[in-house]
């Protein structure tokens, strides 16, 4: 049995469960999600959505050390805490209806509906008591996959995570594969809305046997890089990058032009995420006027692009690029300069200033013979020709697909004068800035230098994402320059990971790709920011993709290049 | 050495450059509260001195002020006849000072080599787009300190296997020794060590004592110690210097300081020395 203190947990972390529940519901997230099947005629996504809680915290409360029986008798107690408030919850709200909806707007009789599962012909009890029981019985399920072996675990949640992901990708998916061909498949894995019971077993399995796999094969492929000898290490190394590369070059053509939209608007804030974490990720300096940078690259752009702004030089875009570059690094170190002597907060709080007096003079009467006041500049020309354009294989390049290609090089450029730059003298110390400002300039950094440094970097870097954003949309309003968009950035890089490359892509996808990829979530997508920036500062507050590579690359460096392998060095030089 | 030939190289201005740092009527107010008054002080190349003092004394504003952090309300400060007295930290450093702090400040999220290249960082001259263009030259700078970082664990007495931990994982003794690593990496010309033993207990007291006084023989270093505790520098010192409420009571050598009426007073109290 459960000790004392476990009991209490269990309870506790169950009344947080039943609430989580009944807040999904009350704000509307999970009803909203009613319509999308998961199973046709068995299970939608707004019932997942409210499983989830219950096997999670049942997952969670079961880690806890302790025989298996006190364990899973842990998972049974939070999940009978959760469903007896949430299902006590249902009962009030229908005893109340409808004059519950005076508060809570939301709380519908098809709301209630819903969740009582009147589509199965049950009275509100009856659903009560069903919920009831399932958020049990999903707590123990939780428990019991917690107490499975490390290897059932990771094949039960890899197939459980296949049929997630081939549910939320329905929508790009059913096009791709009508257009290749595969309507047969597709018929096969999707009916109308959903997948069948035997498909949908069939993508469990199929995840699951490749969960099952992975662990293995990556094993052995890195055992087969290990024994390597150089030459054929270099071979793989390429080939690897060349497959990325044909895998990147095809991305619009797989994804299509829906999903290469929600492609290029990741792609923005990855290469935003970039900048930012050259700021704050590297030198610690919390800037929360980061939009700015954004603002001043995207308005210069097409201040000199445009032939209808008022300089009406009609640049070409490539020509323009080095001076907007070069202008944004400048006002970098404008914003840096006043700010040197700030730490913290403060940074934090007069950056927060510039930002919004970057968008008020945008919009500004007194700017706008210059930059049109609220209606901004238009007709900024396209990157590339007139906005589409053919490539080989893949065919002819436009809308979206057409700002893809240009932004992926930005982006991979920005990426890799990050990852020099992180390991080299000016990383390093900007790096030692971050972690202590006072020691660093003992140890000879100058501070405001490599200050100025980074907020140069960072605004370069943001200008270049401004810059291809105004042609994107073909014109800039002050509009799309709001505090917001700083926020935004600075949650990508902080949830990435701060400081680490990979970290800001993922943080990208994650925060900006998977609302998109759930339309119905448009409406709460702030309530999820904060609810996942929340979440993983709590439970991950080093970010996704920690920067904890930092030793891997050390070793790596230390194999590939050898400096470091010569004679044993003699105790001490003779240049101290 | 005593004092008289030491005082009397002062007045004759110090023609062979045997002094590495010299402090002249060294002042510190800090609104109204005087700190330092009137200091003199200097430190005699290839040798360990240290400055003791109760609590309080202004042993670590004094300190400060050799290194860049504070600087004096009056007074000189000259590195081999260079004034530092208003320089920046950063530029003080580049002239060869480098410190350790009282309660160990590493760079806790970086790693241990990192830790010690930073302490490179003077010594090097890598630019940022030198960096990103990743030139043949940056690339040997990069393996030369690497190097360099390496040697300096091995002599500071961390194993080679700890070079990729993250500083704020080691334990107290090697983070210590880190940070005497971290300040060696500038290839300083005076390594300031503020209380290298606070925390210690009495075995770790004495092996980081003998450690000080290897590496300034092997090394040829200039070190000046801040200690309140006066057995850990009279075993080490060729001279120590005796602060008390902000003014120098006392210079000599370890044997002279003990002896000194004054300085039992300050530390026990009236009734001691009387």
């Amino acid at each position: 049995m459960p000790t004392g203190s476990d009991l209490r947990r269990a309870i506790s972390s169950g009344l947080i469960t039943g609430g989580i529940m009944i807040y999904l519901v009350a704000v509307g997230i999970a009803p909203a999600l009613a319509e999308r099947q998961v199973i046709t005629d068995y299970l939608t996504l707004g019932r997942l959505m409210l499983a989830l809680p219950a096997l999670a915290v049942g997952y969670l409360v079961a880690g806890r050390v302790g025989s298996a029986i006190a364990r899973s008798a842990s998972a049974l107690a939070a999940g009978v805490v959760a469903g007896g408030l949430f299902s006590a919850a249902l009962l009030a709200s229908v005893a109340l209806s409808p004059g519950i909806r005076s508060v809570l707007v939301r709380l519908s009789t098809g709301v209630l509906d819903f969740v009582g599962f009147a589509d199965l012909g049950l009275e509100a009890t009856g659903g009560a008591l069903l919920m009831f029981g399932l958020a049990a019985g999903l707590a123990l399920l939780g428990g019991l996959i917690r107490l499975a072996p490390g290897a059932v675990r990771r094949t039960i949640v890899g197939g459980a995570g296949a049929m997630l992901v081939v549910t939320l990708l329905e929508p790009f998916l059913r096009p791709r594969l009508l257009q290749w061909g595969f309507a047969e498949f597709d018929d096969w894995l999707y009916v109308a809305h959903g997948m069948t019971p035997i498909s949908a077993t069939s993508v469990f399995v199929v995840g699951a046997i490749l969960t099952g796999v992975w662990p293995r094969a990556r094993q052995a492929a890195k055992a087969r890089v290990a024994n390597a000898d150089p030459g054929a290490r270099s071979v793989m190394r390429w080939a690897l990058l060349l497959v990325a590369l044909a895998f990147l070059y095809t991305v619009p053509w797989l994804s299509g032009s829906f999903l290469t939209q929600v492609i290029v608007l990741v792609g923005f804030y990855v290469l935003l995420g970039l900048g930012l974490n050259i700021v704050v990720g590297y030198a610690g300096l919390l800037d929360l006027g980061y939009v700015a940078f954004y603002a001043v690259g995207a308005y210069f752009t097409a201040l000199i692009t445009s032939p209808t702004s008022a300089l009406g030089w009609g640049l070409n875009f490539w020509v323009a690029l080095p001076m907007v570059v070069a202008l944004s690094a400048v006002v970098g170190l404008m914003i840096g300069a006043p700010v040197l002597r700030l730490r913290g907060d403060y940074l934090a709080i007069v950056t927060l200033g510039f930002g919004e007096i970057a968008r008020v003079l945008l919009g500004s009467e007194a700017l706008k013979p210059w930059l049109g006041g609220p209606t901004g500049i238009l007709s900024v020309p396209f990157m590339i020709g007139d906005g589409k354009y053919s490539l080989p294989i893949i065919g002819e390049q436009s809308g979206a697909a057409a700002t893809y290609f240009p932004l992926l090089g930005f982006c991979v450029l920005a990426a890799f004068v990050a990852h020099r730059l992180k390991y080299s003298r000016t990383g390093r110390a900007w790096n030692a800035m971050r972690e202590d400002e006072d020691v660093a300039q003992a140890t000879g950094i100058s501070t405001v230098n490599y200050k100025l440094l980074a907020f140069a970097m960072g605004a370069a870097v943001g200008s270049v994402g401004g810059a291809a954003f105004a042609t994107h949309l073909q014109g800039v309003v002050p509009g799309g320059f709001i505090l917001l968009v700083s926020i935004t950035v600075l949650a990508v890089v902080v949830l990435g990971g701060m400081g680490s490359i990979p970290g800001v892509i993922v943080g990208a996808f994650a925060l900006i790709g998977t609302p998109e990829l759930l339309r119905e979530f448009a409406e709460y997508k702030l309530l999820v920011y904060g609810a996942v920036l929340v979440a993983v500062m709590i439970l991950r507050p080093e970010g996704l993709v920690p920067d904890a590579a930092r030793k891997a690359e050390l070793e790596e460096s230390r194999t590939d290049d050898g400096p470091l392998h010569g004679p044993e060095f003699d105790v001490i030089s003779g240049d101290a | 050495m005593t004092t008289e030939t030491s005082v009397g190289t002062h007045e004759m201005g110090d023609p062979g450059g045997r002094l590495l740092l010299v402090a002249r009527a060294v002042t510190k107010a800090f609104e109204g509260l005087v700190a330092n008054r009137d200091i003199d002080f200097e430190i005699p190349r290839n040798s360990i001195v240290s400055i003791i003092g109760p609590n309080g004394a202004g042993k670590t504003t004094f300190f400060n002020q050799l290194s860049g952090v504070y600087h004096p309300t009056s007074g000189t400060i000259e590195l081999e006849g260079t004034d530092i007295s208003h320089m920046p930290p950063h530029e003080v450093a580049r002239l060869g000072v480098a410190r350790t702090y009282q309660n160990i400040r590493l760079f806790q999220n970086m790693t241990v080599l990192a830790n010690v290249m930073v302490g490179r960082h003077v010594r090097m001259h890598g630019q940022w787009y030198g960096a990103i263009a990743r030139t043949a030259g940056i690339r040997r700078e990069e393996a030369a300190a690497e190097r360099r970082g390496f040697e300096l664990l091995e002599l500071v007495g961390l194993a080679r296997s700890t070079s990729g931990e993250l500083a704020r994982n080691l334990p107290y003794g090697d983070q210590r020794r880190l940070e005497v690593g971290r300040a060696l990496a500038s290839d300083p010309k005076l390594l300031l060590l503020d209380e290298p033993t606070a925390g210690m207990n009495p075995g770790e007291t004495k092996r980081m004592t003998d450690f000080i006084a290897r590496l300034q023989r092997d090394l040829q270093l200039t070190i000046l110690l801040i200690e309140h505790d006066m057995k850990v520098v009279m075993g080490v010192s060729e001279r120590i210097t005796v602060l008390d409420y902000g003014e120098k009571i006392a210079e000599g050598t370890p044997a002279e300081i003990r002896a000194n009426p004054r300085v039992i007073e300050a530390y026990l109290g009236k009734q001691a020395s009387a």
